[in-house]
Protein backbone atom coordinates (compact mmCIF):
# COMPACT_ATOMS: atom_id res chain seq x y z
CA UNK A 1 0.00 0.00 0.00
CA UNK A 2 2.87 1.92 0.74
CA UNK A 3 6.30 1.89 -0.73
CA UNK A 4 9.12 3.87 -0.02
CA UNK A 5 12.57 3.16 -2.47
CA UNK A 6 16.00 5.21 -1.03
CA UNK A 7 14.28 8.43 0.16
CA UNK A 8 16.29 11.26 0.89
CA UNK A 9 15.39 14.69 1.86
CA UNK A 10 18.32 17.53 2.10
CA UNK A 11 17.45 20.64 3.35
CA UNK A 12 20.35 22.93 1.98
CA UNK A 13 23.65 20.54 3.83
CA UNK A 14 21.47 19.14 6.36
CA UNK A 15 20.24 15.69 5.11
CA UNK A 16 16.92 14.90 7.42
CA UNK A 17 16.12 11.91 5.68
CA UNK A 18 19.10 9.69 4.29
CA UNK A 19 18.16 6.17 2.10
CA UNK A 20 15.05 5.39 3.74
CA UNK A 21 13.50 2.39 2.09
CA UNK A 22 10.21 0.54 3.60
CA UNK A 23 6.98 -0.96 2.77
CA UNK A 24 3.68 -1.01 4.79
CA UNK A 25 1.28 -3.87 3.62
CA UNK A 26 -3.21 -3.15 3.00
CA UNK A 27 -4.25 -3.38 6.30
CA UNK A 28 -1.50 -2.84 8.41
CA UNK A 29 -0.47 -0.18 11.38
CA UNK A 30 3.23 0.46 11.18
CA UNK A 31 4.96 2.38 13.91
CA UNK A 32 7.36 5.44 12.71
CA UNK A 33 9.88 5.42 15.99
CA UNK A 34 12.42 8.25 16.57
CA UNK A 35 14.09 10.43 18.66
CA UNK A 36 12.83 14.23 17.71
CA UNK A 37 14.77 15.18 15.26
CA UNK A 38 15.36 11.98 13.63
CA UNK A 39 13.81 12.59 10.66
CA UNK A 40 10.08 11.15 11.15
CA UNK A 41 7.76 14.42 10.47
CA UNK A 42 10.07 15.28 7.15
CA UNK A 43 9.43 11.65 6.06
CA UNK A 44 5.96 11.92 6.69
CA UNK A 45 5.45 15.36 4.48
CA UNK A 46 7.37 13.57 1.85
CA UNK A 47 4.89 10.65 2.05
CA UNK A 48 1.54 13.14 1.95
CA UNK A 49 2.93 15.65 -1.04
CA UNK A 50 4.08 18.22 1.41
CA UNK A 51 7.93 18.38 0.15
CA UNK A 52 9.42 16.82 -2.57
CA UNK A 53 11.97 14.64 -1.95
CA UNK A 54 15.68 14.78 -2.82
CA UNK A 55 16.12 11.77 -4.32
CA UNK A 56 13.95 8.19 -3.72
CA UNK A 57 10.39 7.30 -4.56
CA UNK A 58 7.26 7.17 -2.37
CA UNK A 59 4.38 5.26 -3.68
CA UNK A 60 1.13 5.63 -1.95
CA UNK A 61 -2.30 3.33 -2.86
CA UNK A 62 -0.34 2.80 -6.15
CA UNK A 63 0.38 6.27 -6.79
CA UNK A 64 3.57 8.28 -7.06
CA UNK A 65 3.62 10.86 -4.56
CA UNK A 66 5.66 13.47 -6.88
CA UNK A 67 4.59 12.19 -10.44
CA UNK A 68 0.35 11.73 -9.59
CA UNK A 69 0.65 14.32 -6.09
CA UNK A 70 -3.19 14.61 -6.69
CA UNK A 71 -4.23 10.94 -6.74
CA UNK A 72 -1.88 10.30 -3.41
CA UNK A 73 -3.61 13.11 -1.95
CA UNK A 74 -6.99 12.04 -2.57
CA UNK A 75 -6.48 8.49 -0.91
CA UNK A 76 -4.46 10.01 2.43
CA UNK A 77 -5.18 11.06 5.57
CA UNK A 78 -2.53 13.18 7.27
CA UNK A 79 -3.52 14.52 10.93
CA UNK A 80 0.01 16.71 10.97
CA UNK A 81 1.98 17.48 14.07
CA UNK A 82 -0.10 20.29 14.47
CA UNK A 83 -3.60 20.21 13.88
CA UNK A 84 -4.14 22.66 11.02
CA UNK A 85 -7.12 23.93 12.25
CA UNK A 86 -8.81 27.06 11.80
CA UNK A 87 -10.02 28.60 14.62
CA UNK A 88 -12.90 30.94 13.15
CA UNK A 89 -14.47 28.21 12.11
CA UNK A 90 -16.92 25.83 14.44
CA UNK A 91 -15.81 22.14 14.12
CA UNK A 92 -18.94 21.48 11.99
CA UNK A 93 -17.76 24.13 9.06
CA UNK A 94 -14.22 22.76 9.63
CA UNK A 95 -14.99 19.83 8.68
CA UNK A 96 -17.42 20.40 5.81
CA UNK A 97 -14.70 22.76 4.43
CA UNK A 98 -11.98 19.92 4.64
CA UNK A 99 -14.44 17.37 2.91
CA UNK A 100 -14.85 19.71 0.25
CA UNK A 101 -11.20 20.23 -1.11
CA UNK A 102 -10.58 16.37 0.02
CA UNK A 103 -12.85 15.98 -2.66
CA UNK A 104 -16.05 14.30 -0.89
CA UNK A 105 -18.87 14.80 -3.50
CA UNK A 106 -21.71 17.36 -2.55
CA UNK A 107 -24.15 14.37 -1.56
CA UNK A 108 -22.40 12.69 1.05
CA UNK A 109 -20.52 15.65 2.74
CA UNK A 110 -22.72 15.67 5.81
CA UNK A 111 -22.68 12.02 6.17
CA UNK A 112 -18.88 11.82 6.42
CA UNK A 113 -18.58 14.84 8.70
CA UNK A 114 -20.85 13.10 10.69
CA UNK A 115 -19.15 9.74 10.80
CA UNK A 116 -16.05 11.18 11.51
CA UNK A 117 -17.29 13.15 14.02
CA UNK A 118 -18.72 10.06 15.62
CA UNK A 119 -15.54 8.23 14.66
CA UNK A 120 -12.87 10.68 16.56
CA UNK A 121 -15.76 10.85 19.25
CA UNK A 122 -15.92 14.81 18.95
CA UNK A 123 -19.53 15.26 18.00
CA UNK A 124 -20.66 16.46 20.84
CA UNK A 125 -18.29 19.69 20.29
CA UNK A 126 -19.89 19.87 16.82
CA UNK A 127 -20.71 23.24 17.31
CA UNK A 128 -18.10 24.53 19.03
CA UNK A 129 -15.16 27.43 17.39
CA UNK A 130 -11.99 25.13 16.71
CA UNK A 131 -10.18 28.35 18.24
CA UNK A 132 -11.76 27.50 21.71
CA UNK A 133 -11.25 24.06 22.00
CA UNK A 134 -8.96 22.18 24.60
CA UNK A 135 -5.43 20.23 23.22
CA UNK A 136 -7.23 17.00 23.50
CA UNK A 137 -10.15 18.04 21.33
CA UNK A 138 -7.69 19.97 19.01
CA UNK A 139 -5.94 16.73 18.42
CA UNK A 140 -8.97 14.72 17.97
CA UNK A 141 -10.65 17.19 15.55
CA UNK A 142 -7.41 17.23 13.45
CA UNK A 143 -7.85 13.22 13.26
CA UNK A 144 -11.67 13.81 11.98
CA UNK A 145 -10.49 15.72 9.56
CA UNK A 146 -7.82 13.18 8.45
CA UNK A 147 -10.60 10.86 8.28
CA UNK A 148 -13.39 12.69 6.34
CA UNK A 149 -12.41 11.54 2.84
CA UNK A 150 -11.99 8.01 4.26
CA UNK A 151 -8.94 7.20 2.73
CA UNK A 152 -6.93 4.16 1.81
CA UNK A 153 -3.75 5.46 4.05
CA UNK A 154 -3.80 7.28 7.18
CA UNK A 155 -0.86 9.25 8.22
CA UNK A 156 -0.75 10.68 11.53
CA UNK A 157 2.43 12.79 13.33
CA UNK A 158 2.36 11.73 16.27
CA UNK A 159 -1.59 11.71 17.26
CA UNK A 160 -1.41 10.68 21.14
CA UNK A 161 0.82 14.17 21.90
CA UNK A 162 -0.68 16.56 24.47
CA UNK A 163 -3.93 14.00 25.55
CA UNK A 164 -3.91 12.94 28.66
CA UNK A 165 -3.82 9.15 29.53
CA UNK A 166 -7.14 8.41 29.19
CA UNK A 167 -7.29 10.17 25.61
CA UNK A 168 -3.97 8.21 24.86
CA UNK A 169 -5.90 5.29 24.93
CA UNK A 170 -9.34 5.99 23.72
CA UNK A 171 -6.84 7.13 20.22
CA UNK A 172 -4.51 3.81 20.21
CA UNK A 173 -7.98 1.89 20.32
CA UNK A 174 -9.44 3.98 17.71
CA UNK A 175 -6.04 3.83 15.82
CA UNK A 176 -6.27 -0.05 16.26
CA UNK A 177 -10.01 -0.25 15.22
CA UNK A 178 -8.94 1.84 11.65
CA UNK A 179 -6.66 -0.48 10.77
CA UNK A 180 -7.89 -2.88 8.04
CA UNK A 181 -10.07 -0.49 6.52
CA UNK A 182 -6.86 1.80 6.47
CA UNK A 183 -3.24 1.46 6.31
CA UNK A 184 -2.03 3.50 8.79
CA UNK A 185 1.43 4.73 9.71
CA UNK A 186 1.92 6.51 13.23
CA UNK A 187 5.13 8.42 14.37
CA UNK A 188 6.43 8.63 18.10
CA UNK A 189 8.63 8.75 20.35
CA UNK A 190 6.60 6.75 23.15
CA UNK A 191 7.96 3.24 22.92
CA UNK A 192 4.95 1.56 24.98
CA UNK A 193 2.54 3.14 22.32
CA UNK A 194 4.21 1.16 19.48
CA UNK A 195 4.27 -2.10 21.31
CA UNK A 196 0.57 -1.84 21.94
CA UNK A 197 -1.09 -0.68 19.09
CA UNK A 198 1.65 -1.62 16.02
CA UNK A 199 2.45 -4.41 13.92
CA UNK A 200 5.29 -3.24 12.48
CA UNK A 201 7.99 -1.01 13.42
CA UNK A 202 10.57 1.43 11.47
CA UNK A 203 12.62 2.94 14.10
CA UNK A 204 14.46 5.73 12.64
CA UNK A 205 17.29 7.95 13.84
CA UNK A 206 19.41 10.57 12.63
CA UNK A 207 17.42 10.16 8.96
CA UNK A 208 18.14 6.72 8.44
CA UNK A 209 16.57 3.33 9.36
CA UNK A 210 18.48 1.32 12.39
CA UNK A 211 15.56 -1.34 12.34
CA UNK A 212 12.45 -2.54 10.82
CA UNK A 213 10.56 -5.12 12.50
CA UNK A 214 7.64 -6.30 14.46
CA UNK A 215 7.53 -5.51 17.96
CA UNK A 216 8.25 -8.87 19.18
CA UNK A 217 10.47 -10.02 17.07
CA UNK A 218 12.56 -6.34 17.91
CA UNK A 219 12.46 -7.34 21.56
CA UNK A 220 13.56 -11.26 20.43
CA UNK A 221 16.36 -10.25 17.92
CA UNK A 222 17.88 -7.88 20.03
CA UNK A 223 17.78 -9.63 23.44
CA UNK A 224 20.55 -11.47 22.56
CA UNK A 225 22.31 -12.46 25.93
CA UNK A 226 19.13 -13.69 28.45
CA UNK A 227 19.49 -11.80 31.99
CA UNK A 228 17.71 -13.19 35.54
CA UNK A 229 17.37 -11.33 38.27
CA UNK A 230 18.03 -13.67 41.29
CA UNK A 231 17.12 -12.04 44.49
CA UNK A 232 18.51 -14.42 47.96
CA UNK A 233 18.52 -13.71 51.72
CA UNK A 234 21.48 -14.89 53.65
CA UNK A 235 24.07 -15.32 50.86
CA UNK A 236 27.66 -15.27 51.81
CA UNK A 237 30.50 -12.68 50.20
CA UNK A 238 31.07 -15.53 47.90
CA UNK A 239 27.73 -16.12 46.40
CA UNK A 240 29.01 -14.40 43.31
CA UNK A 241 31.46 -16.49 42.66
CA UNK A 242 29.59 -20.02 43.14
CA UNK A 243 26.67 -18.45 40.65
CA UNK A 244 29.92 -18.17 38.51
CA UNK A 245 30.64 -21.36 38.49
CA UNK A 246 27.90 -22.81 36.36
CA UNK A 247 28.34 -23.11 32.76
CA UNK A 248 27.02 -20.40 30.41
CA UNK A 249 26.87 -17.66 32.91
CA UNK A 250 28.39 -14.99 31.45
CA UNK A 251 28.17 -11.89 34.11
CA UNK A 252 26.77 -11.08 37.67
CA UNK A 253 26.28 -7.79 38.92
CA UNK A 254 24.81 -7.12 42.19
CA UNK A 255 22.36 -4.69 41.76
CA UNK A 256 20.80 -4.25 45.26
CA UNK A 257 20.86 -5.06 48.71
CA UNK A 258 19.10 -4.23 51.67
CA UNK A 259 18.54 -6.31 55.52
CA UNK A 260 21.04 -8.66 54.03
CA UNK A 261 18.61 -9.35 50.79
CA UNK A 262 20.85 -9.54 48.03
CA UNK A 263 19.74 -8.99 44.47
CA UNK A 264 21.70 -9.81 41.14
CA UNK A 265 21.36 -9.46 37.82
CA UNK A 266 22.44 -12.81 36.15
CA UNK A 267 23.52 -12.89 32.48
CA UNK A 268 23.67 -16.07 30.30
CA UNK A 269 24.42 -17.34 26.90
CA UNK A 270 21.27 -16.78 24.45
CA UNK A 271 19.80 -19.44 24.06
CA UNK A 272 20.12 -21.70 27.47
CA UNK A 273 17.94 -21.70 30.12
CA UNK A 274 19.69 -21.93 33.63
CA UNK A 275 17.20 -20.78 35.60
CA UNK A 276 16.68 -24.55 37.10
CA UNK A 277 20.87 -24.44 37.92
CA UNK A 278 20.81 -20.46 39.18
CA UNK A 279 17.84 -22.18 41.76
CA UNK A 280 20.08 -25.66 42.83
CA UNK A 281 23.28 -23.80 43.04
CA UNK A 282 21.20 -21.31 45.88
CA UNK A 283 19.29 -23.81 47.71
CA UNK A 284 21.92 -26.27 48.37
CA UNK A 285 24.26 -23.62 49.18
CA UNK A 286 21.82 -23.17 52.58
CA UNK A 287 20.64 -19.79 50.73
CA UNK A 288 17.14 -18.76 50.88
CA UNK A 289 15.65 -17.88 47.28
CA UNK A 290 13.26 -15.44 46.97
CA UNK A 291 13.23 -14.55 43.66
CA UNK A 292 14.26 -15.61 40.60
CA UNK A 293 12.81 -13.94 36.88
CA UNK A 294 13.89 -13.59 33.30
CA UNK A 295 14.73 -9.73 32.29
CA UNK A 296 13.01 -9.25 29.17
CA UNK A 297 14.39 -6.33 27.65
CA UNK A 298 12.11 -3.61 26.76
CA UNK A 299 11.34 -1.88 23.96
CA UNK A 300 12.76 1.36 25.42
CA UNK A 301 16.32 -0.82 25.61
CA UNK A 302 16.48 -2.08 22.22
CA UNK A 303 15.72 1.50 21.22
CA UNK A 304 18.32 3.23 23.29
CA UNK A 305 20.46 0.14 22.66
CA UNK A 306 20.04 0.77 18.38
CA UNK A 307 20.21 4.13 18.63
CA UNK A 308 22.95 5.15 20.37
CA UNK A 309 24.97 2.32 18.77
CA UNK A 310 24.15 4.34 15.75
CA UNK A 311 25.83 7.35 17.40
CA UNK A 312 29.05 6.03 18.58
CA UNK A 313 29.62 4.07 15.42
CA UNK A 314 28.96 7.68 13.59
CA UNK A 315 31.23 9.12 16.65
CA UNK A 316 33.68 6.96 15.13
CA UNK A 317 33.66 7.34 11.76
CA UNK A 318 33.99 11.79 12.49
CA UNK B 1 -13.79 24.63 -9.73
CA UNK B 2 -15.34 22.87 -6.55
CA UNK B 3 -11.74 23.15 -5.08
CA UNK B 4 -11.75 27.15 -5.29
CA UNK B 5 -15.05 28.12 -4.95
CA UNK B 6 -14.54 26.12 -1.10
CA UNK B 7 -11.30 28.31 -0.33
CA UNK B 8 -13.20 31.22 -2.12
CA UNK B 9 -16.16 30.89 1.03
CA UNK B 10 -13.16 30.11 3.73
CA UNK B 11 -11.09 33.36 2.64
CA UNK B 12 -15.00 35.52 2.92
CA UNK B 13 -16.11 34.01 5.79
CA UNK B 14 -12.81 34.12 7.28
CA UNK B 15 -13.09 37.83 6.59
CA UNK B 16 -16.18 38.49 8.66
CA UNK B 17 -15.49 35.61 11.43
CA UNK B 18 -12.88 38.44 12.92
CA UNK B 19 -13.23 41.98 12.82
CA UNK B 20 -11.31 42.77 9.91
CA UNK B 21 -14.21 42.37 7.18
CA UNK B 22 -16.69 44.79 8.99
CA UNK B 23 -13.77 47.48 10.09
CA UNK B 24 -12.14 47.75 6.13
CA UNK B 25 -15.62 48.09 4.91
CA UNK B 26 -16.90 50.43 7.44
CA UNK B 27 -13.82 52.37 7.11
CA UNK B 28 -13.89 52.61 2.84
CA UNK B 29 -17.70 53.35 3.22
CA UNK B 30 -17.30 56.52 5.88
CA UNK B 31 -13.90 57.19 3.72
CA UNK B 32 -16.00 57.12 0.59
CA UNK B 33 -18.97 59.24 1.99
CA UNK B 34 -16.55 62.12 3.29
CA UNK B 35 -15.15 62.14 -0.42
CA UNK B 36 -18.47 62.08 -2.12
CA UNK B 37 -20.01 64.89 -0.24
CA UNK B 38 -17.08 66.78 -0.85
CA UNK B 39 -17.19 66.39 -4.36
CA UNK B 40 -21.11 66.72 -4.66
CA UNK B 41 -20.99 69.98 -2.61
CA UNK B 42 -18.43 70.98 -5.00
CA UNK B 43 -19.98 70.26 -8.02
CA UNK B 44 -23.58 71.61 -6.52
CA UNK B 45 -21.57 75.23 -6.15
CA UNK B 46 -20.12 74.94 -10.20
CA UNK B 47 -23.20 74.18 -11.22
CA UNK B 48 -24.78 77.23 -9.91
CA UNK B 49 -21.98 79.76 -10.79
CA UNK B 50 -21.61 78.11 -14.15
CA UNK B 51 -24.39 80.17 -15.87
CA UNK B 52 -23.60 83.03 -14.32
CA UNK B 53 -20.18 82.88 -15.84
CA UNK B 54 -21.37 82.05 -19.20
CA UNK B 55 -19.85 78.46 -19.54
CA UNK B 56 -21.83 75.82 -20.55
CA UNK B 57 -23.62 72.74 -19.18
CA UNK B 58 -21.82 71.23 -16.62
CA UNK B 59 -21.35 67.30 -16.22
CA UNK B 60 -21.51 65.31 -13.24
CA UNK B 61 -19.90 62.35 -14.83
CA UNK B 62 -17.12 64.45 -15.69
CA UNK B 63 -16.82 67.01 -13.00
CA UNK B 64 -17.92 64.59 -9.82
CA UNK B 65 -18.06 60.98 -10.19
CA UNK B 66 -14.50 61.09 -12.10
CA UNK B 67 -12.54 63.01 -9.22
CA UNK B 68 -14.40 60.81 -6.33
CA UNK B 69 -13.40 57.63 -7.84
CA UNK B 70 -10.15 58.68 -8.57
CA UNK B 71 -9.78 59.72 -4.98
CA UNK B 72 -11.19 56.79 -3.56
CA UNK B 73 -8.53 54.83 -5.03
CA UNK B 74 -6.74 55.98 -2.61
CA UNK B 75 -8.22 54.61 0.51
CA UNK B 76 -7.91 51.14 -1.45
CA UNK B 77 -3.89 51.61 -1.59
CA UNK B 78 -4.21 51.58 2.21
CA UNK B 79 -6.86 48.88 2.57
CA UNK B 80 -5.68 46.11 0.59
CA UNK B 81 -2.77 45.06 2.26
CA UNK B 82 -4.88 44.99 5.29
CA UNK B 83 -7.18 42.14 3.57
CA UNK B 84 -4.39 40.39 1.54
CA UNK B 85 -1.65 40.50 4.64
CA UNK B 86 -3.29 37.52 6.46
CA UNK B 87 -3.86 35.40 3.55
CA UNK B 88 -0.90 32.65 2.95
CA UNK B 89 0.84 34.34 6.26
CA UNK B 90 -1.32 33.37 8.69
CA UNK B 91 -1.99 29.82 7.40
CA UNK B 92 1.86 29.60 7.22
CA UNK B 93 2.20 30.75 10.71
CA UNK B 94 -1.08 28.14 12.09
CA UNK B 95 0.39 25.41 10.08
CA UNK B 96 -2.73 25.07 8.46
CA UNK B 97 -0.86 25.61 4.57
CA UNK B 98 -0.15 22.03 5.54
CA UNK B 99 -3.66 20.83 5.23
CA UNK B 100 -4.34 22.53 1.70
CA UNK B 101 -1.16 21.55 0.54
CA UNK B 102 -1.56 17.96 1.05
CA UNK B 103 -5.21 17.94 -0.09
CA UNK B 104 -5.83 16.57 -3.73
CA UNK B 105 -6.42 20.65 -4.42
CA UNK B 106 -3.50 22.79 -7.22
CA UNK B 107 -1.23 25.59 -6.25
CA UNK B 108 -2.97 27.21 -8.62
CA UNK B 109 -6.48 26.51 -7.20
CA UNK B 110 -5.23 27.32 -3.72
CA UNK B 111 -4.37 30.99 -5.16
CA UNK B 112 -7.26 31.71 -7.11
CA UNK B 113 -9.27 30.99 -4.36
CA UNK B 114 -7.38 33.38 -2.07
CA UNK B 115 -7.45 35.69 -4.64
CA UNK B 116 -11.37 35.87 -5.76
CA UNK B 117 -11.76 35.92 -1.80
CA UNK B 118 -9.97 38.62 -1.76
CA UNK B 119 -11.39 40.05 -4.38
CA UNK B 120 -15.11 39.60 -3.18
CA UNK B 121 -14.21 41.72 -0.03
CA UNK B 122 -12.67 44.36 -2.13
CA UNK B 123 -16.09 44.36 -4.62
CA UNK B 124 -18.24 44.41 -1.46
CA UNK B 125 -16.56 47.40 -0.52
CA UNK B 126 -17.76 48.93 -4.45
CA UNK B 127 -20.64 47.85 -3.87
CA UNK B 128 -21.41 49.83 -1.12
CA UNK B 129 -20.81 53.14 -3.49
CA UNK B 130 -23.52 52.08 -5.47
CA UNK B 131 -25.84 53.66 -2.84
CA UNK B 132 -23.84 56.99 -3.73
CA UNK B 133 -24.59 56.40 -7.19
CA UNK B 134 -28.02 56.00 -6.62
CA UNK B 135 -28.76 58.87 -4.84
CA UNK B 136 -27.17 60.75 -8.11
CA UNK B 137 -29.37 59.23 -10.16
CA UNK B 138 -32.15 60.09 -8.16
CA UNK B 139 -31.70 63.82 -8.17
CA UNK B 140 -30.25 64.21 -11.53
CA UNK B 141 -29.36 62.33 -14.50
CA UNK B 142 -25.60 61.35 -14.78
CA UNK B 143 -24.71 58.89 -17.70
CA UNK B 144 -24.57 55.23 -16.82
CA UNK B 145 -21.77 54.29 -19.20
CA UNK B 146 -19.11 56.14 -17.91
CA UNK B 147 -20.01 55.05 -14.33
CA UNK B 148 -19.86 51.28 -15.42
CA UNK B 149 -16.63 51.79 -17.25
CA UNK B 150 -15.61 53.52 -13.58
CA UNK B 151 -16.10 50.13 -11.86
CA UNK B 152 -14.44 47.97 -14.39
CA UNK B 153 -11.35 50.21 -13.69
CA UNK B 154 -11.09 50.12 -10.19
CA UNK B 155 -12.25 46.76 -10.05
CA UNK B 156 -8.88 45.77 -12.16
CA UNK B 157 -6.82 47.89 -10.69
CA UNK B 158 -8.10 46.26 -7.13
CA UNK B 159 -7.00 42.94 -9.07
CA UNK B 160 -3.76 44.30 -9.38
CA UNK B 161 -3.51 45.63 -5.60
CA UNK B 162 -4.68 42.09 -4.39
CA UNK B 163 -2.18 40.26 -6.91
CA UNK B 164 0.86 42.03 -5.09
CA UNK B 165 -0.47 41.68 -1.94
CA UNK B 166 -0.98 37.90 -2.32
CA UNK B 167 2.58 37.58 -3.51
CA UNK B 168 4.46 38.98 -0.23
CA UNK B 169 1.72 37.28 2.17
CA UNK B 170 3.19 34.20 0.30
CA UNK B 171 6.63 35.22 1.64
CA UNK B 172 6.24 35.44 4.94
CA UNK B 173 4.87 34.08 8.60
CA UNK B 174 4.50 37.52 8.88
CA UNK B 175 1.45 39.24 8.71
CA UNK B 176 2.99 42.77 9.35
CA UNK B 177 6.13 42.30 7.27
CA UNK B 178 3.81 40.80 4.37
CA UNK B 179 1.53 43.92 5.04
CA UNK B 180 3.98 46.69 4.86
CA UNK B 181 5.92 45.32 1.60
CA UNK B 182 2.61 45.45 0.35
CA UNK B 183 1.87 49.00 0.99
CA UNK B 184 5.46 50.16 -0.12
CA UNK B 185 5.38 48.70 -3.61
CA UNK B 186 2.09 49.89 -4.48
CA UNK B 187 2.64 52.93 -3.24
CA UNK B 188 6.32 52.65 -5.37
CA UNK B 189 3.93 51.87 -8.35
CA UNK B 190 1.59 54.51 -7.76
CA UNK B 191 4.25 57.28 -8.26
CA UNK B 192 6.05 55.62 -10.28
CA UNK B 193 5.49 58.35 -13.28
CA UNK B 194 7.03 61.04 -10.87
CA UNK B 195 10.28 60.06 -11.70
CA UNK B 196 9.53 59.95 -15.08
CA UNK B 197 8.36 63.66 -15.33
CA UNK B 198 12.23 64.68 -15.01
CA UNK B 199 14.02 62.25 -16.69
CA UNK B 200 13.22 62.52 -20.14
CA UNK B 201 10.82 61.40 -22.70
CA UNK B 202 11.53 57.33 -23.14
CA UNK B 203 11.59 56.80 -19.16
CA UNK B 204 8.69 59.09 -18.83
CA UNK B 205 6.60 56.66 -21.42
CA UNK B 206 8.41 53.49 -19.37
CA UNK B 207 7.22 54.36 -16.05
CA UNK B 208 4.12 56.15 -17.23
CA UNK B 209 3.24 52.84 -18.52
CA UNK B 210 3.82 50.69 -15.42
CA UNK B 211 2.08 53.52 -13.11
CA UNK B 212 -1.10 51.77 -11.28
CA UNK B 213 -3.17 54.83 -10.86
CA UNK B 214 -2.09 55.97 -14.85
CA UNK B 215 -4.01 53.22 -16.08
CA UNK B 216 -7.45 53.94 -14.26
CA UNK B 217 -8.41 57.47 -15.56
CA UNK B 218 -9.39 56.34 -19.13
CA UNK B 219 -11.72 54.14 -17.34
CA UNK B 220 -12.61 56.82 -15.49
CA UNK B 221 -13.53 59.16 -18.46
CA UNK B 222 -15.79 56.62 -19.90
CA UNK B 223 -13.04 54.87 -22.14
CA UNK B 224 -12.16 51.10 -22.13
CA UNK B 225 -9.02 51.10 -23.97
CA UNK B 226 -7.95 47.61 -24.84
CA UNK B 227 -4.42 48.65 -24.20
CA UNK B 228 -5.60 49.06 -20.44
CA UNK B 229 -7.29 45.84 -19.85
CA UNK B 230 -4.27 43.90 -21.13
CA UNK B 231 -1.82 46.02 -18.87
CA UNK B 232 -4.38 45.19 -15.93
CA UNK B 233 -5.26 41.60 -16.70
CA UNK B 234 -1.55 40.86 -17.48
CA UNK B 235 -0.23 42.55 -14.19
CA UNK B 236 -2.87 40.38 -12.47
CA UNK B 237 -1.98 37.18 -13.56
CA UNK B 238 1.87 38.00 -13.08
CA UNK B 239 1.24 39.03 -9.65
CA UNK B 240 -0.54 35.18 -9.40
CA UNK B 241 1.77 33.35 -11.27
CA UNK B 242 4.49 34.72 -9.06
CA UNK B 243 2.56 33.51 -6.07
CA UNK B 244 2.02 30.35 -7.06
CA UNK B 245 6.01 29.50 -8.03
CA UNK B 246 6.60 31.14 -4.59
CA UNK B 247 4.50 28.97 -3.11
CA UNK B 248 5.74 26.04 -5.06
CA UNK B 249 9.56 27.42 -4.34
CA UNK B 250 8.74 27.06 -0.09
CA UNK B 251 8.43 23.29 -1.20
CA UNK B 252 11.38 22.55 -2.07
CA UNK B 253 13.30 25.03 0.06
CA UNK B 254 11.51 23.13 2.84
Amino acid sequence: MIEVQHLTKRYGRVTAVDDVTFRVERGEILGFLGPNGAGKTTTMRVLTGYLPATSGRAIVAGFDVFDQPLEAKRRTGYLPETPPLYPEMTVREYLGFVAQIKGVPAGERKGRVDASMEKARVTDMAARHCGKLSKGYRQRVGLAQALIHNPDVLILDEPTAGLDPKQIIETRELIKHLAGDHTVILSTHILPEVAQTCQRVVIINRGRVVAVDTPANLTRRLGGAQTMYVQVDGASENAPAALQRIAGITRIAEIDRQDGIVGYEVDSEAGRDLRGEIARVVVTSGWGLLELRPVRMSLEDIFLQLTTEEHSGEAAIQ
Amino acid sequence: MTNIWAIVRKEWNGYFASPIGYVVVGMYAIVFGYFYTVGLSWFIRQSMQAPQMGGGSVNVNQQMIRYVFLNSTVIFLFVVPLITMRTYAEEKRSGTIELLMTSPVTDFQIVMGKFLGAMSLYMAMLAITLVHMAVLFKYGSPEWKPIASGYLGLVLLGGCFVSVGLFFSSLTKNQIVAGMFTFAVLLLLWVIDWVGSFSGPSVERITSYLSLTGHVEDFLRGIVDTMHVVYYLSFIAFGLFLTAKAVDSERWRG
